[in-house]
């Protein structure tokens, strides 16, 4: 299958050492690269916004919900293929049970290698953005702003959605998530302590 | 498996998928839910954009133009929402501890679409009430959303009832019938002011 040729990359790039082949560093699809990030900002602008934009509460709302459809489309329809080559969808087969399915491509050809820029840019987006969310989530649960949380809920999910299926498409088939997570945390605290026995 | 029955090209290549397509698909369901007949296209090629398209004008409709911008419909608006998505959900797993084989998402693309009918019913009834209050017009209004309701009901048992097994089937029809039963009730006794 398709994951079987993929190299294990892990999910943080600049931190691993590069393979052989040079990672380009410009924007190959500049118009993916704004959208991918034109809808999520625009929708936490508008939330934050809302009472200096409009004073209709319903005419933000639903510009909102807009926002975060035409990001959710987009994000796991066009801009995740262009930019990192990962995909992820669910298929029903004949026996009626659903499987979740994530690809990444393999990038064996030159001219479709990831480029780093692009890579950063995806990953900022998907990654800044649930969080945000989350943390209005709990400021408008917390400050009884009630009426609002319908829509931040929805922006959890959607943004949630995605982040979780782009991540998994990354990690692969064959590792799961916590053994992963695992592995990073002992990288980086092994890198911390040589780093200190050297110092010193 | 992973079959790239869900893009065109081969599986090596990651093209991103087309906008026409998505909305021809959304469009067809709703076909299939105006007439209702036994196919799988509701169950196979779910999708959760219709539901949400529902949701949202059904929400708007149910508006009241109210004079205090205080409160400017910001919680019916909230209230439309959680009451159709929280109702989808429960359904949902209602169907699936009763033993029904079929999954989440698929439970609440076809809960979603078959509030099509009560979404044109509503249509109707903001239209009516233009023609200003009376019992002819609640009795238009009440026929109009009876039978919406109805349509509503059989659509989406002639897709769900299949995925139970027999002698469940009531058990599990009947959280459907409550749950567009309280739609309409919100239709019926919706006045703009």
């Amino acid at each position: 299958t398709l994951n079987d040729d993929t190299e294990d990359v892990s999910l943080f790039d600049a931190e691993e050492e590069t393979t052989n082949r040079p990672r380009k560093s410009k924007i190959r699809h500049p118009v993916a690269s704004f959208f991918h990030l034109f809808f999520r900002v625009s929708a936490v602008v508008v939330y934050l916004l809302c009472e200096f934009l409009s004073s209709s509460f319903i005419a933000c709302m639903v510009t909102i919900i807009l926002l975060l459809s035409c990001d959710f489309w987009a994000v796991k329809n066009v801009t995740g293929r262009l930019m990192v080559g990962l995909r992820w969808w669910n298929h029903i087969d004949e026996d009626g049970k659903s499987h979740w399915v994530f690809e990444s491509r393999k990038s064996s050809q030159e001219n479709k290698t990831v480029s780093e820029a692009e890579s950063r840019i995806f990953w900022l987006g998907l990654i800044a953005c649930p969080v945000l969310w989350v943390i209005f989530a709990f400021s408008a649960l917390f400050s009884f702003r009630i009426k609002w949380l319908a829509v931040v809920i929805m922006g959890v999910v959607l943004q949630g959605a995605n982040l979780y299926g782009y991540i998994r498409c990354k990690v692969g088939s064959r590792k799961n998530l916590t053994s992963m997570a695992t592995s990073y945390l002992g990288k980086q605290f092994l890198r911390q302590n040589t780093g200190d026995d050297q110092t010193s | 498996m992973a079959e790239a029955e869900e893009s065109p090209g081969d599986p090596g290549t990651a093209s991103p998928r087309p906008l026409m397509r998505d909305l021809k698909a959304v469009g067809k369901k709703f076909m299939h839910v105006l007439y209702p007949r036994k196919s799988n296209t509701l169950l196979r090629d779910w999708d959760l954009w219709g539901p949400l398209i529902l949701c949202v004008t059904l929400a708007l409709m149910l508006q009241r133009d109210s004079a205090d911008s205080e409160k400017d419909g910001g919680p019916q608006f909230a209230e439309v929402f959680v009451i159709v998505w929280f109702g989808a959900v429960t359904i949902t797993l209602n169907s699936k501890l009763l033993g029904g084989n079929i999954s989440f998402f698929q439970s609440l693309c076809v809960l979603g679409y078959c509030i099509l009918p009560l979404t044109v019913a509503m249509l109707i009834c903001r239209l009516v009430l233009l023609a200003g209050p009376g019992p002819i017009n609640f009795m238009v209004r009440l026929f109009v959303v009876i039978v919406m309701f109805a349509w509503s009901i059989v659509a989406s048992t002639a897709f769900l009832a299949d995925s139970q097994p027999p002698n469940r089937r009531a058990l599990a029809v009947y959280p459907v019938f409550l749950f567009y039963f309280v739609i309409s009730w919100m239709i019926l006794t919706f006045t703009p002011q």
